[in-house]
């Protein structure tokens, strides 16, 4: 399937899967940085989540109203049986993503009583259920539904 | 990869019997898009019993002539 012929909700989920893989990348760096400078795991630091959801909502904004000038009324249309029911099982599925480093760092906590490393898991996780979601998307808009 | 449902379908043939009416045309009629109904043609994706309705009544045929068991 080329670029024209793929379905709006197909490269909205392309789209987004990119920008949250790169928020997430840019986030971790950073983190990852300053806990390597303190010596130990990074407290959760504001500034760092504020500057990751202004990074999404700018870029996210930008990318989908030129995606969505691109594509027309089938931007505005609404979704259909096929796209209803990809969104619904990307959005189940991508619960066990949020649901498997959520209970890891639930253990760890328990084991190491580490909170920031707590914390850090669990917005990863976050991020990783969002990425999966589109992905899954992806992968169900590509089998057919 | 998932396996396809076991429903064959004769769309393309009827579509071609409609003066070569197109998926876009139609995914139009049906009220989904062209992607779907290339999913359906292909037999990737089975389509609720409405659609399967509406797609046998743009053809002017009964669900049975569009679709079947196989």
């Amino acid at each position: 399937m080329n670029l024209i012929d793929m379905p709006f909700r197909e490269k909205t989920a392309w789209a987004m899967s990119v920008i949250l893989t790169l928020g997430a990348f840019y986030y971790f760096e950073d983190v990852v940085s300053v806990s390597r400078a303190l010596g130990h795991t990074a407290p959760p630091i504001v500034a760092f989540v504020i500057a990751y959801v202004v990074f999404i909502a700018v870029t996210s904004a930008i990318v989908m109203s030129i995606l969505g000038g691109t594509a027309g009324k089938e931007a505005d249309a609404p979704a259909d049986e096929r796209e209803r029911r990809i969104m619904d099982k990307a959005g189940n599925w991508s619960g066990y993503v949020l649901a498997a480093p959520a209970i890891g760092a639930l253990f760890h906590y328990a084991n190491y009583g580490d909170g920031n490393m707590l914390f850090h898991i669990v917005f990863l996780g976050l991020m990783l259920s969002q990425i999966a979601e589109y992905v899954f998307q992806i992968i169900l808009y590509r089998r057919g539904g | 990869m998932a396996k396809p449902p076991p429903i064959g379908n004769r769309i393309r043939e009827l579509r071609e019997q409609h003066g070569n009416m197109s998926q876009a045309a139609l995914a139009e009629a049906i009220g989904v898009t062209r992607q779907t109904v290339i999913a359906i043609e292909l037999g990737k994706y089975s389509p609720s019993l409405e659609s399967a309705f509406r797609i046998s009544r743009v053809f002017g045929v009964g669900v049975e002539d569009v679709f079947s068991w196989e």
